[in-house]
């Protein structure tokens, strides 16, 4: 038999008793006789809600089947089944109502058939809030007692709210487990029309927390899909009104889960699962259901009061050293299917089959999955690891890749301080802070020295090489979007900062990458997506859509930027510039100070007072604040020449970004040892001696165009 | 030349929030001009003013206060005293006795506390929490409960806790809810962007933006309303036309100028005074900069921003 027969089968088989049932209840009642729910303001609650009309009276419950009628249609596609799937949850409805008909309280101890409003408002703030990270609604019986009570604990161990329909209720009890709606773990009947009392709460829960417009069916199974994070566990066999009814929970969004060997699977909606013990990580990712860590199961606290701690050789049981042997720390992008979520492997020895005081090689590698992950955000990830195992206490990290060096203390060792542990600080602190992004995680650490000499020379390091050509690959005009930071605008209203991959944020601090990792993970944050699909003029670097953006997010203070000049349009700046760059008029050139030279510049003004005419968010043609990276960028100044005009830097800044500047002037120019031409202070602070110098350089600068 | 007045009427405006039910339901925001321009439109509604009383009753030393609320020993009574102030609007009652690193009262004792207010008064009820954010996460749920068909203000959801005093107050209990960001414009539009993604219409939220005492950082303050009620109105930005609530007693009572004795500091005249004039020009200045509400402590400054809000209408 086909999904649709076996859909439609079971809807008739339904429909025939619910039928009957209510033509046998007006017989013994009467049309006119009261039907309703306890403690509703909704009655009959799903039928209102798909249908918006409200059934009061035997007779109008018989109308009401009329309508369920018209939704059961009988053509082979998906449609017919999820509508016969609703028709057969409302039929379930009518008979459950007929049972309480004249006050009667058909459900007794364990089993709480239908569930007040009340309940719906105290179990729905948990659940908007996340609290409540799911619900499952378990059907049937389970293969043995075991796996019924292992598989309710395991979503009970979670938050997870567990309904329960059928023998699993006789089973949990026999083993005696203890169920309640403050257990979180709520029986709700022996017959399967029972399960309407959970869909019961879906949707009223889309009716008080949606405000869905009863009877906006579209609206509604829009809201339970996106919104009531349900899914179903139904126990083989299945009949054939349980396949019915699954096809109403598919409609809704929730998708079925079963033993049931041979079932027509429907990808993310009903799904075979032969293995019991794996219902609930099937469930969870079926229905993308995160679940929150609260707390790091380690022997040693874990805080950022203990990121700064340092562990004296002295105090030192064991050390990591990449600049020594090899280590490495890397995340991997991964597919989904490649990884189990929580698995920590240690390969090679541990920490208490290390000598005392010894240096050992350690390789952790830290493979990641999610469907809104990509590899750009690897590095991103990555970079908070040195965080992350700082703030263990007792355990020390300092560099990055594989120039890393960890050490952990004779204290931590003593408590019980093992690798896995690392393993799970890394774990938990990733899935937490970027769970926007990560579905899944598992992490690897190797500490056998054959194994770190692999992973380092043939994994992490053509990986890192692979990023690094990314990024020197990445130009403005390779990309599609431009990002805003706004992070600033606390102190400095009016600033907008415009993040391109080759124009980093002028804190130095936020590059392209970043600011699209930071749109992922807060799509309402600092970092919004700005178009460039309309150029006003390449020359500058002005974009129509990067001006409505810019008008928008200084709402209004600036009305048109440029991305390339210092004398059209300059891009504002906040306060927290890493260098002012500013324009020298005797040389036609310009000079750049850092924020920590604290001497005179050819300029005649210091960082501070420089600082105090190109803060606060407003154009200063001339001047403009940057990143320490942004100087050997090709688009430093473009429009004005570029790094050309570049004739000033105090000494420690000249040495800093002296390779690449160098690199980038025999690209642009084909000038080499470009730095040596630059002034600094040990040669002019003035700009008299400074041109003299130029001269003698015979810096290009002094050939150029005035700039104004 | 003569004066010709060109109005400066937006096509955007502020929305109207009600809190409270029946006779005393007041209406917060509205307005279309910025504030108190009443020459280039009027204003929809006038600015309204709460009266604070606290769980912990009448604390205060300012011998203004205790004599107004002379005689009330429950809460119920004070809160009843405090709805008569002359130019009160609303009551606004802080359950700091809640927080934990204070009189750690328990929730159930707190929620006793509401309900007795809730049942003296009959004018609209603000409740604000204790501001610790674990707290406040367990007992505004609970508050948004016990107030249901009040129509209260329930302040306040915070960046750490918008769903759980959202989903409660804005969405199971049909009460309003209160916005609360720290004198950030941006931050305070994104809490707006998240609680309506939450769900909560945005209909039903009023902003409390942050405040300080004038003199202590209150240029930011200015700033930030000013430049909410200009992306609201000149920019018709949905996510920032909530109308605002400001705190004001409580910034302005806890600094120094409020706080010195006058053995310690003669120079400065009377306490009393002192702490009248910071809390009615901090009102007078949030006023001025956008707010819509303001909460106040005093009878006198109650009265003095009633006048000022009357005459500048």
């Amino acid at each position: 038999m086909t999904l649709f027969e076996t859909v439609f089968s079971g809807n008739d088989a339904v429909y025939g008793l619910t039928e009957n049932a209510i033509n046998a209840a007006i017989e013994q009642h009467g049309a006119d006789k009261a039907i309703s729910f306890p403690n509703t303001a909704y009655s009959l609650p799903c039928y209102y809600a798909v249908t918006g009309v409200k059934v009061g009276t035997l007779g109008e419950l018989k109308n009401a089947l009329g309508v369920v009628k018209t939704l059961m249609t009988r053509e082979n596609r998906t449609h017919d089944v999820f509508m016969s799937g609703v028709a057969t949850a409302l039929c379930a409805e009518f008979i459950e109502v007929l049972k309480y008909i004249d006050g009667a309280t058909p459900y007794e101890e364990p089993c709480y058939g239908h569930l007040a409003d009340a309940v719906i408002r105290e179990l729905g703030v948990p659940l908007v809030t996340g609290d409540i990270p799911g619900v499952a609604v378990i059907l049937g019986k389970a293969p043995t007692t075991e796996e019924a009570v292992a598989l309710v604990k395991s979503y009970q161990a979670q938050g997870i709210l567990v309904t329960l329909v059928g023998d699993i209720i006789d089973q949990l009890a026999e083993a005696g487990m203890k169920t309640g709606a403050n257990l979180r773990v709520i029986p709700l009947g022996k017959d399967v029309t029972s399960v309407i009392h959970v869909v019961s709460v879906a949707l009223r829960a889309a009716l008080i927390f949606g405000n869905i417009t009863p009877g906006d069916a579209g609206n509604l199974m829009k809201y339970t899909m996106e919104r009531v994070p349900a899914f179903v566990n139904a126990f083989a066999p299945l009949n054939d009104v349980i396949v019915a009814c699954g096809a109403g929970a598919i409609a809704l969004g929730f998708p079925v889960i079963t033993n049931q060997e041979g079932v027509a699977e429907v990808p993310k909606s009903l799904i075979c699962q032969p293995d019991v013990s794996k219902f609930n990580a099937t469930s969870l990712e079926a229905r993308d259901i995160k679940i929150k860590i609260t707390n790091i199961d380690i022997p040693v606290a874990f805080a950022s009061a203990f990121e700064g701690e340092i562990i004296r050789r002295g105090d030192m049981q064991v050390e990591f050293d990449g600049s020594r042997v090899d280590c490495a720390e890397l995340v991997q992008a991964v597919d989904a299917s490649e990884i189990e979520d929580h698995k920590i492997t240690i390969v090679g020895p541990d920490v208490d089959g290390m000598e005392l005081g010894s240096k050992n090689s350690i390789a952790y590698v830290v493979k990641v999955a999610g469907k809104n992950m990509q590899s750009d955000f690897e590095p991103v990830i990555e970079r908070k690891f040195h965080n992350y195992i700082n703030c263990i206490e007792g355990v020390y990290h300092t560099g990055q890749r594989d120039m890393l060096r960890i050490r952990i203390g004779k204290e931590a060792f003593n408590a019980g301080f093992r690798l896995k542990h690392i393993g799970e600080v890394l774990y938990v602190s990733v899935k937490n802070e970027f769970d926007a992004v990560v579905d899944k995680c598992e992490v690897t650490i190797y500490t056998d020295p054959a194994e770190c000499t692999r992973i380092r020379h043939e994994v992490a390091i053509p990986t890192f090489d692979k990023r690094d050509e990314r990024l020197d690959t990445l130009t403005d005009e390779s990309v599609d979007v431009y990002y805003s930071c706004i992070l600033c605008q606390a102190f400095s209203p009016s600033h907008v900062c415009v993040v391109t991959p080759e124009r980093l944020g002028l804190c130095g601090a936020v590059s392209w990458l970043d600011a699209k990792a930071t749109n992922q993970l807060d799509p309402n944050g600092p970092c919004q997506v700005i178009t460039k699909e309309r150029p006003i003029d390449e020359r500058i670097g002005e974009y129509e859509d990067v001006n409505e953006a810019v008008q928008k997010l200084s709402q209004g203070a600036l009305q048109d930027v440029s991305l390339y000049s210092i004398m059209e349009k300059p891009m504002t700046s906040c306060g927290c510039f890493e260098c002012i760059c500013g324009i020298e008029p005797f040389s036609n050139g310009v000079v750049i100070t850092n924020r920590e030279y604290a001497g005179m510049t050819p300029l005649g003004m210091t960082f501070p007072e420089l600082a105090s005419m190109t803060g606060g968010g407003v154009q200063t043609p001339g001047f403009m604040g940057h990143g320490k990276h942004f100087i050997s960028s090709k688009k430093f100044m473009k429009a004005e020449g570029g790094i050309e005009r570049i004739v000033w830097m105090p000494k420690e800044l000249k040495d800093t970004v002296a390779e690449r500047l160098n690199k980038t002037a025999k690209e642009m120019y084909g000038i080499d040892n470009f730095t040596d031409m630059v002034g600094d202070e040990t040669i002019a602070t003035d700009p008299e001696t400074l041109v003299a110098f130029l001269t003698e350089k015979n810096h290009p600068a002094l050939g150029m165009d005035p700039m104004m | 030349m003569p004066f010709n007045q060109k109005p400066q009427k937006f096509n955007a405006s502020i929305n109207t929030v009600e809190i409270g039910c029946g006779d005393k339901a007041i209406k917060l925001g509205g307005e279309c001009t910025f504030p108190f321009y009443t020459f280039d439109a009027p204003m929809e509604n006038a600015p309204k003013i709460g009266v604070e009383v606290s769980d912990l009753g009448i604390a205060s030393n300012i011998p203004g206060i205790q004599k107004f609320y002379e005689g009330a020993s429950t809460i119920g009574e004070i809160a009843k005293k405090a709805e008569t102030m002359e130019g009160a609007d609303f009551v606004c009652l802080r359950l700091e006795g809640g927080d934990p690193n204070g009189e750690d009262k328990s929730i159930d004792e707190l929620i006793e506390v509401v309900k007795e207010v809730a049942e003296a008064v009959t004018c609209p009820l603000v409740v604000e929490g204790c501001k610790n954010v674990e707290k406040d996460t367990e007992l505004l749920p609970k508050v948004a409960e016990v107030l249901q068909g009040k129509n209260a203000l329930v302040m306040s959801a915070r960046e750490e806790n918008y769903k759980a005093v959202g989903a409660a107050a804005g969405l199971a209990y049909n009460q309003k809810v209160g916005a609360e960001s720290a004198v950030d414009i941006n931050l305070a539009k994104q809490l707006n962007v998240v609680m309506t993604q939450l769900g909560v219409n945005g209909q039903d939220i009023v902003m409390n933006v942050g405040s300080a005492a004038v003199g202590y950082g209150f240029e930011y303050v200015v700033s930030t309303m000013d430049r909410i009620k200009g992306a609201a109105l000149s920019q018709n930005d949905n996510m920032l036309q909530m109308p605002i609530i400001t705190a004001v007693a409580d910034e302005a009572w806890s600094v120094k100028e409020a706080m010195a004795t006058e053995e310690d500091m003669p120079e400065w005249g009377p306490l009393e005074e002192r702490g009248i004039s910071m809390e009615v020009q901090t009102a007078a200045a949030v006023l001025a900069s956008g707010s819509d509400a303001v909460i106040l402590k005093h009878p006198q400054s109650v009265a003095t921003i009633s006048k000022m809000i009357k005459e500048l209408m």
